[in-house]
């Protein structure tokens, strides 16, 4: 018994310590940038000093003078709310379609994931043609315009959707619920995680976004924070220092919100993986 | 009700964009309070003494460039005192005909016009030969 137990203590201990090991290596570069954006000290210095040697927070200060970093900011922020708000509710308005039975669902399932093989650099062409049609050039509308509704959230919630008893819903119609009201009213509040979820992975899909801003964006004042550190990275070199700073204060945000929805994210991306 | 409504404010989604949102209005309110853009200081000769007289320039650091933001001049204790500095990062640099002149220092400021004090003095030295 005690033999059985030492043995489950080593095994648990031996994970732990996988487990450390593989967090460090993953955590090193954050920490690494983290250190540099304090220091300004020359990636390519040899030995390279593991412990930031007079750490100080005055390349964040440049960065947020030098460049318009409050205005990116903004940006950013305006076109993520835009694409959780739209994701949020389209998503959920698609899946609960597809939790119902109706004639060509399954080839409206098919086409959708037919379609997530498509990269959205195929696409950008008539992305943009549209966009221009609507007059939503160098606008918040027109940047968060191609994120208002991702396939991947659309699964995710129709995987929370279909574990909602199906009597509950039976129940809800024969009170006078509307489809809408249903999904309002019982499907959302029982979906938290799959919200989180499509909050958390809008989030940063909009954030990060790159290659959208840059192409539909012409005013400068109208740039995201991505589009921002690669006109800082072509202006200014030699910054080692601001570079790595400006990096932490993009990847910020992201790493906060993922960090106060972690558990919900995780539950909701794991929910409907198993049956029973 | 009560704690109904304790329990909101404690959750994290409400709590962390709180304490942000606090901690960014209590910074505001430090700088809207602290940005006169006084740069205070003093100038010392060869000799350790307080200089009177000497030409204190004020530069204004960007990436790349310095750009010359204005001049003054000691008093009689040495002292000196700018109160236009726009700038979060400026140079110093105090000099004075036949005695010599300070090195360059970099004043590093947390938001721009920060008031500030020199903790060191503007040490000026002969020039070498």
């Amino acid at each position: 018994m005690i033999k059985k137990r030492t043995r489950r203590t080593w095994t648990h201990a031996s994970l732990h310590l996988a487990m450390l090991a593989v967090s460090f290596c993953m955590l090193l570069p954050f920490y690494w940038v983290l250190k540099t954006s304090l220091t300004g000290e020359n990636i390519f210095v040899y030995p390279p000093s593991i412990v930031p040697v007079h750490p100080h927070l005055f390349y964040y200060i440049d960065v947020w003078y030098y460049i318009p970093f409050p205005r990116y900011l903004l940006n950013s922020v305006v076109v993520s709310v835009l694409s959780i708000a739209a994701n949020v509710v389209f998503n959920a308005l698609a899946a609960y379609a597809l939790t119902r039975h109706f004639r060509g669902r399954g080839a409206v399932i098919t086409v959708l994931l037919s379609c997530m093989m498509i990269p959205f650099q195929t696409t950008i062409v008539p992305a943009y043609l549209i966009t221009a049609k609507l007059g939503l050039l160098d606008s918040y509308l027109g940047l968060a315009l191609p994120t208002f509704s991702t396939i991947v959230c659309i699964f995710v919630y129709k995987a929370s959707f279909e574990a909602v008893p199906r009597s509950l819903i039976d129940a809800a119609r024969i009170d006078g619920l509307s489809e809408l009201q249903i999904i309002r009213r019982i499907m959302l509040p029982l979906s938290t995680s799959a919200v989180a979820t499509n909050i958390v992975l809008s989030f940063i899909w909009s954030w990060n976004n790159f290659l959208w801003p840059l192409i539909v964006v012409r005013d400068p004042l109208m740039q995201t924070l991505p589009l921002g550190l690669s006109r800082f990275l072509s202006y200014h070199e030699n910054t080692t220092g601001a570079l790595y700073a400006f990096c932490i204060m993009v990847l910020a945000p992201g790493i906060l919100l993922f960090l106060m929805a972690q558990k919900e994210f995780i539950r909701g991306l794991t929910s409907g993986a198993t049956k029973g | 009700m009560r704690s109904t409504f304790l329990r909101i404010l404690r959750h994290r989604f409400v709590a962390v964009p709180l304490l942000i949102v606090v901690a960014v209005l209590g910074w505001n309110a430090y700088v809207v309070t602290h940005n006169d853009g006084i740069v205070r200081g003093v100038v010392l000769g060869p000799d350790g003494r307080p200089l009177a007289g000497a030409t204190v320039t004020m530069m204004e650091q960007n990436f790349t460039t310095n750009s010359d933001r204005g001049k003054t001049m000691t008093r009689a204790d040495g002292a000196f005192e700018f109160t236009d500095n726009r700038s979060h990062n400026i140079q110093l640099r105090a000099e004075k005909p036949g005695v010599g002149r300070s090195g360059l220092v970099v004043v590093r400021l947390y938001f721009r016009a920060q008031d500030v004090t020199l903790r060191e003095p503007l040490r000026v030295t002969k020039p070498a030969g």
